[in-house]
């Protein structure tokens, strides 16, 4: 059972899911800052089901879309990495009041973990963040995207000239704002190391994966996620061994 | 970053409000023409119900400001609806479809509808549309077709015809070898995995939107490749009277199957916009 519902200021309506606790108690309420782009795609599944299994274990669980993303409003053209933090604000802020908890954790995947860790200032409820394969930080994260948006243009013969050259500001199939650009490229590794080491946890799933932090406890639950490839851009993922690693994580006392 | 000039507003319904969706209304309904047909969106295979790239969100809020309704959902085992456990596919759909007019009905007048969606969207809006004489439209995405006649010579003829895969066998034979892992292709048959509606199926589907006097909307994309490769072909396939009238038929082999690219997404956009405008002029009896 879960709830859904708009919520924010009329200017920046944001669509959120909302898993109550089993039971009717609970105190710690989790907050699923998710990936982006085709991670966004490919995980949305998995993040459910971790909702679901998160509030059959007795938490309360807040998913959102940031602005532009998913189905809350704005276009991705529009919106800046500012304005992402402010939706992981609001939605921390929506989440205590709807579900009473004072204890929150947030989950960040992937882009979601950096601007997670950048957000965790803004909120002294949140006790503990737990990051899926966090990126190492915004510059590289634009790097990877643009890789992506060479690699679309590698594999599509049939594209114009002119559509080569029109898709030549796209990254990764999206048309970012120079804002967004900016702010991304300033996000670097600071935003994790700026959380004190024992509030994170890193669940990775490849041994090869590191972390900009040395001394935080990262996980290896192995699974091929190809993150970094267009091969399975759209295609649906559930990977049981990462989601039990991250209920363990974001349920211990 | 909200619209002014529409609303949102999340459904959950069906038997315990097991089903999901965003249904998407003009914020000023007196502006609307009368009886403008309501979209419905269906989900392109396991992806959530905002569609590949975000498409069916951009989708819904562009035809509101046109003045038309829409609601894409998540099907009974996508997004955020449950399955049904014992219910194969076809069964799921079509116990998912009845809910869907029942919410439909509950929110707004009964009226006409359009069904659409992309590759599996496309086979279950071809599937219902004859059981239910709302239906006046279809808005089809890379949807099912044989191949006709000359079906064969055209698929080599592109083949062999195509600069762009000479230049990328001579980079790959001359440049030096890239250290990222290549995406090796598989010659994959598209349909294969899908659950496609026979051909009698997609021939009854447009018969019918003929005989409501509605209208069709057909996109193919490079996906299509392996069983279509002309505008017109599905068409000629059908055989369908009057076709020409009341068919738009498009070939796009420059695109993506889930239109990676915001360029070809924007042009579908305008390509939809288009189209749907014609119900409206259908309505008001104007043609421009």
């Amino acid at each position: 059972m879960h709830e859904a519902f708009f919520f924010g200021p009329d200017n920046q309506r944001i669509l959120a899911n909302y898993h109550p606790a089993a039971g009717g108690g609970g105190q710690v309420l989790t907050v699923i800052c998710p990936p982006l782009f085709s991670d966004y795609i490919r995980t949305q599944l998995a993040l459910r089901e971790l909702a679901i299994s998160l509030a059959e274990r007795g938490q309360h669980v807040l998913r959102f879309d940031y602005g532009g993303t998913g189905d809350s409003f704005g276009e991705i053209g529009e919106v800046a990495v500012s304005d992402w933090l402010e939706d992981i604000a609001l939605a921390v802020r929506e989440g205590r009041e709807i579900s009473g908890s004072s204890v929150v954790r947030l989950l960040g995947v992937r882009a979601g973990a950096l601007l997670a860790c950048r957000s965790v200032g803004a909120s002294s409820a949140v006790q503990r963040l737990v990051l899926w394969d966090p990126v190492p930080d915004g510059a590289g994260y634009l790097e990877e995207l643009r890789r992506t948006q060479v690699a679309l243009f590698k594999r599509n013969l049939y594209l114009s000239r002119a559509e080569r050259r029109e898709a030549m500001h796209e990254y990764a199939g999206y048309a970012l704002s120079e804002r967004m650009l900016e702010d991304l490229r300033l996000v670097d590794a600071s935003a994790y190391s700026r959380v004190p080491k024992g509030m994170l946890h890193v669940v990775s799933t490849s041994s090869a994966a590191g972390f900009p932090v040395q001394g935080v406890p990262q996980d290896v639950a192995p699974f091929v996620c190809n993150w970094d490839t267009l091969a399975n851009a759209n295609e649906v993922f559930v990977p049981r061994p990462v989601l039990e690693r991250l209920i363990a994580c974001l349920t211990r006392s | 970053m909200s619209d002014p000039v529409l609303t949102e507003e999340p459904l959950q319904f069906g038997e315990g409000g097991r089903l999901f969706g965003i249904l998407t209304l003009p914020s000023v309904p007196f502006h609307r023409p009368p009886e403008l047909p309501v979209f419905v969106f269906f989900n392109a295979g396991l992806l959530h119900r905002v569609g590949p790239n975000r498409l069916y969100v951009h989708l819904a809020r562009d035809l509101s400001r046109m003045g038309f309704g829409s609601l894409r959902v998540d099907l009974a085992g996508r997004g955020d609806s449950p399955s049904r456990p014992g219910l194969a596919n076809q069964l799921s759909v079509a116990a998912d479809y009845k809910e869907i007019l029942r919410v439909l009905e509950s929110r707004l007048a009964p009226g006409p509808l359009v069904l659409g969606g992309l590759c599996s969207g496309a086979d279950n809006a071809i599937r219902l549309t004859p059981k239910d004489s709302r239906v006046v439209g279809l808005l089809l995405f890379d949807p099912v077709c044989s191949p006709d006649n000359g079906f064969g010579t055209r698929a080599f003829v592109l083949r062999y015809t195509n600069t762009a895969r000479y230049i990328a066998w001579l980079k790959r034979r001359f440049v030096a070898p890239s250290t990222e892992p290549r995406e090796d292709k598989e010659e994959v048959d598209p349909l294969g995995i899908r659950d496609i509606p026979t051909q009698e199926q997609l021939r009854t589907a447009f018969e019918s939107i003929r005989e409501r006097e509605g209208r069709v909307l057909s996109v193919f994309t490079q996906y299509a490749l392996p069983y279509y490769n002309q505008a017109g072909q599905l068409g000629r396939v059908l055989g369908v009277d009057g076709y020409q009238q009341f068919c738009t038929e498009l070939f796009w082999p420059n695109a993506e199957h889930t239109y990676t690219l915001d360029l070809h997404r924007r042009r579908l956009m305008e390509v939809v916009r288009t189209w749907a405008g014609g119900f409206i002029r259908s309505r008001t009896g104007t043609n421009d």
